[in-house]
């Protein structure tokens, strides 16, 4: 898990965006319940800006250095999943 | 009309525009405009409190089929129709999460409402937005009683007055000291009618309808009455209309062409009044006072400052203050607007401007963080004055004084043209290619993290995500809004929003005010507070700065120990507070800018956290931004990032100034770049390198957020001063000057970048809640520790608070007349 550390390193900021109450973003809150204590705790001063919006597509956003951005979609995967995705876009290099 | 199968909706129209399904707010049927002329059933005339009036929200009846027919409400046809006279019922009733949803086949009618009994339709509109739990009133017999208005009998809501029935009827009364937000007067005698088995005609508006009542509305006496009462009403009314500057929107002059005789009897002079000084926003000409006494009761009941009274009796009645005194209110400027005729008028406005040569445009207003909604009326390229518009959501149809008079201050100190300042320290102005490549060649010569990006109070959210994209492209991280705290966190909405909404807090019993002087932060909030302590006996309670709030309210302090105290449970108010039903604690500016913030704000939790002040079904956690930037900005994220090195000013080699005008001259290093981006020359233009005009409220279109979060738009009404230009376009324009263009080119594309930063300010005249996480997902700050130094004031002279202001003449004088006051 020692990419959760070094996501501020990389990461400049994380998104997530989700609904409040459709199903299909149940595992985005679910993983915001589950991880968004520790990965604040590991990088404090990195944005991790939890908006929500009626009926969107959940979607994860990240942005790199130099404003460059990457997202996926959410929608029908479980939060181990969504974890996996986010450590996935913890190693794009910059 | 409702009993049959189709589902019928509701619709609210704002101008031309935006026709919207109030019963169900996730109706797609909602965006579409209905066809023209054959929808709106009936009302389709604009409808405000005087019955005949200017151009507010209004409500009417579709015919049409509802897209979502399972969660739309039927509503009983009597209770549809005095909705349909009420625009005001309707919309709280769209808003609030309250509305009842029932199937659209589960058989016969119920009443919307919460709550015991429903009384009045005035009364629904403040049970209609009671958060707690949706209830369906039955429509038997014991809450409805039947009468007859004009031989038509109707069924109306028990404790509803004969004035409401008949407009229930779709019978125009008229009316000059009635108004629904106020108490009830009765002294016009304009809305008499007749009821059978009486045996004069009775005052409408101050009866109550009984069962069985018949009345009539259109007989010889009623006919011959009102014009009477209006004979004796123009006895002593000047005939200066033309001169007179309420002409054109008078309720007299209306009421009197239609109900008024041809010709009066009385040859007499007319009586004269000595006009009073109400201060320098209120014009009063005391010989047209028809003696309504809606000002006195506005003031004493909305506004909280017994100032005026009705002095005498019969001829020699008159309206003022007893003693020669100010108005002290900073909601003074409604009376403007609740005066039925040209007693009291605007001063700032007097003998500008016609009321029919003015173009109106809707906007929404910047000067604070509620988003009041105002109409702008204007004259060519000058903005003539700017008046409220009806949202019961957000600002009723009051608006502060701040935000209806210091529009004189867009017309002077006005940046027009680009400048650069050469080396002498004299400002040139210079071509807009000239001044962009000269940013150009400074951002070039500084590293990132030398760089820095501020946002000031009255930037919309396009023009803050320019800039962020825009620094963020260049690898600067360094971005703030000021005004809120060096070391915000915008992580979470729910902590830095109004989440009760404004709406909401009229509901609350127990309020905790902390680092908040609400009176001067957000007057229309603490006309809200004040409405909650009139009707529900709401207690008070205040840390911070001693002020004046209009209403009661027990001062614990201004320093943190009554907060500590209080989160510790040895205070005797931390009991009041969580045996309370609808707890509110406001965390205010002062708080902001503490060095000890997070450790306050933690204190708060543990409050918030023992009194239980968010529950499922009530949030009472509150954050009153200040400024109508601020909600926008957090969303947006545009707070310090992951390499920002805010602490030590010094490093700093170019800083980007939007409208920015609060830091210190000093703060700023000496051999740093500034960029001053706003419309005007304020206190941050004397320490700029390049000067780039930008666009004030009244000229762009501009998204804004609310410190509720909602999301509104300003319309453009006039054009922009000289070589002016939208702010984003600047920014958009400099981007490509530097070499790091941005991927958007239209206002709309703009828009579509904000559905991948912040999706809900995408969502225009929507308030998108915030999701309320448990307080265990945030990890605990670092154990700071908390000091016991005072709140400090946020906001020290109301009337100046932004660079609008403070070229603005009116607010000046306001200044100056209420600088010896220590309320306002």
């Amino acid at each position: 898990m020692s990419w959760r550390g070094q996501l501020s390193q990389i990461v400049r900021e994380l998104r997530i965006h989700f609904c409040q109450t459709s199903s299909s973003s149940d595992a985005t809150r679910e993983f915001i319940l589950k991880n968004y204590k520790d990965l604040k705790t590991l990088n404090p001063g990195l944005p991790i800006l939890i908006r929500e919006c009626s009926g969107i597509q959940p979607r994860l956003w990240a942005r790199y250095a130099y404003g460059v951005e990457r997202s996926v979609p959410l929608e029908g995967l479980t939060e181990p999943q969504i974890t996996a995705k986010l450590e996935e876009l913890s190693k794009y290099a910059s | 009309m409702v009993r049959g199968s189709k589902c019928y909706k509701v619709l609210q129209a704002r101008g031309n525009a935006n026709f919207r399904c109030l019963i169900s707010p996730g109706c797609k049927a909602a965006t579409e405009a209905p066809a023209e002329g054959t929808i709106l059933r009936r009302n389709a005339a604009p409808i405000s409190d005087s019955g005949y009036c200017r151009s507010f929200n209004y409500a009417a009846f579709s015919s049409t089929k509802c897209s979502q027919p399972e969660s739309c409400t039927r509503i009983p046809l009597n209770l549809m129709r005095a909705l349909a006279n009420r625009s005001i019922d309707v919309s709280s009733l769209g808003a609030s999460s309250s509305v009842q949803r029932t199937p659209v086949c589960s058989g016969s009618t119920g009443l919307i409402g919460s709550g015991g009994g429903l009384q009045s339709v005035r009364h629904l509109q403040t049970l209609a937005v009671t958060p707690t739990g949706p209830k369906i009133i039955k429509a038997d017999t014991e809450e409805t009683i039947e009468v007859s208005v004009d031989g038509h009998s109707l069924q109306i809501p028990k404790g509803m007055t004969v004035l409401q029935a008949c407009e229930v009827a779709g019978k125009e009364i008229p009316r000059f000291c009635y108004h629904s937000r106020l108490s009830i007067a009765g002294n016009c005698r304009m809305c008499l009618v007749e009821v059978e088995k009486t045996p004069k005609p009775v005052a409408s508006c101050a009866m109550p309808a009984l069962p069985g009542m018949k009345i009539k509305t259109d007989t010889p006496l009623v006919k011959k009455a009102r014009e009477g009462v209006m004979e004796f009403l123009l006895l002593n009314h000047p005939l200066d209309c033309p001169i007179c500057d309420q002409g054109g929107e008078c309720d007299l002059q209306d009421q009197s062409m239609v109900f008024g005789s041809d010709r009066g009897r009385f040859t007499d002079t007319k009586r004269s009044v000595v006009d009073k000084n109400l201060g320098p926003l209120v014009k009063t000409v005391m010989t047209r006072c028809i003696h309504c006494t809606r000002c006195v009761r506005f003031a004493s009941e909305i506004a909280g400052v017994p100032d005026l009274g009705v002095l005498g009796r019969g001829g020699s009645e008159e309206i003022g203050t007893y003693v020669e005194n100010l108005m002290t209110s900073e909601l003074s400027g409604n009376v403007i607007d609740i005066c039925p005729v040209g007693a009291l008028t605007s001063k700032p406005f007097a003998f500008t401007a016609r009321s029919w040569e003015l173009k109106s445009t809707e906007s929404i207003d910047v000067s604070d963080a509620l988003g009041s909604n105002i109409r702008i009326d204007s004259r060519g390229p000058e903005v003539m004055r700017i008046i409220p518009r009806l949202n019961e959501e957000v600002n009723e149809e009051w608006i502060s004084d701040k935000t209806r008079f210091s529009y004189d201050g867009l017309k002077r100190q006005r940046l027009n043209e680009p400048m650069i300042r050469r080396p002498g320290g004299y400002l040139e102005p210079v071509t807009w290619r000239a001044a962009l490549s000269a940013v150009a060649q400074a951002v070039h010569q500084v590293k990132p993290e030398e760089m820095a990006g501020v946002v000031g109070k009255l930037a919309d959210a396009e023009s803050i995500i320019a800039l962020k994209d825009f620094l963020n492209k260049l690898g600067c991280e360094n971005t703030w809004c000021e005004g809120i705290g060096a070391n915000i966190d915008a992580d979470v909405r729910s902590k830095y929003l109004l989440n009760t909404t404004i709406a909401g807090v009229e509901n609350a019993d127990v309020f905790l005010l902390i680092g908040t002087q609400v009176r001067k932060e957000a007057p229309l909030l603490n006309a809200r507070i004040r409405k909650a302590v009139r009707n529900n006996r709401a207690k008070v309670a205040t840390i911070g700065p001693p002020i004046d709030l209009t209403y009661d309210h027990e001062d614990l302090g201004d320093g943190t120990d009554a907060l500590i105290q209080i989160a510790e449970g040895k205070h005797p108010f931390s009991t009041l507070l969580s045996k309370a039903q609808h707890p509110v604690v406001i965390v205010g500016a002062g708080v902001f800018e503490r060095s000890d913030k997070d450790a306050v704000m933690a204190v708060v939790e543990t409050i918030v956290d023992q009194a239980k002040v968010v529950r499922d079904d009530w949030n009472g956690f509150n954050v009153l931004l200040l400024e109508a930037a601020h909600a926008a900005a957090l969303d947006l994220g545009f707070v310090p990032g992951v390499t920002a090195k805010l602490l030590s000013k010094d490093h700093l080699k170019f800083l980007y100034l939007l409208g920015a005008d609060d830091i210190k001259p000093d703060d700023i290093p000496k051999d740093a770049f500034v960029v001053y981006q706003g419309h005007h020359g304020d206190r941050s233009a004397y320490r700029a390198n390049v000067i780039l005009p930008g666009a004030a409220f009244t000229e762009k279109e501009g998204t804004y957020e609310s410190t509720e979060g909602r999301t509104q738009q300003t319309s453009p009404a006039v054009p922009s001063v000289g070589d002016a230009r939208d702010d984003w376009k600047i920014i958009r324009a400099l981007s490509e000057v530097v070499g790091v263009q941005l991927p958007y080119d239209s206002v709309s594309a703009v828009r579509a970048r904000f559905l991948a930063v912040s999706p809900n300010l995408f969502r225009v005249d929507e308030l998108e809640p915030p999701t309320v996480w448990p307080q265990s997902i945030t990890p605990r700050s670092s154990s700071s520790k908390i000091e016991s130094s005072p709140f400090i004031k946020a906001i020290d002279n109301f009337y100046m608070t932004n660079s609008i202001c403070r070229a603005s003449r009116t607010m000046a004088q306001c200044t100056s007349a209420f600088a010896n006051l220590k309320q306002i």
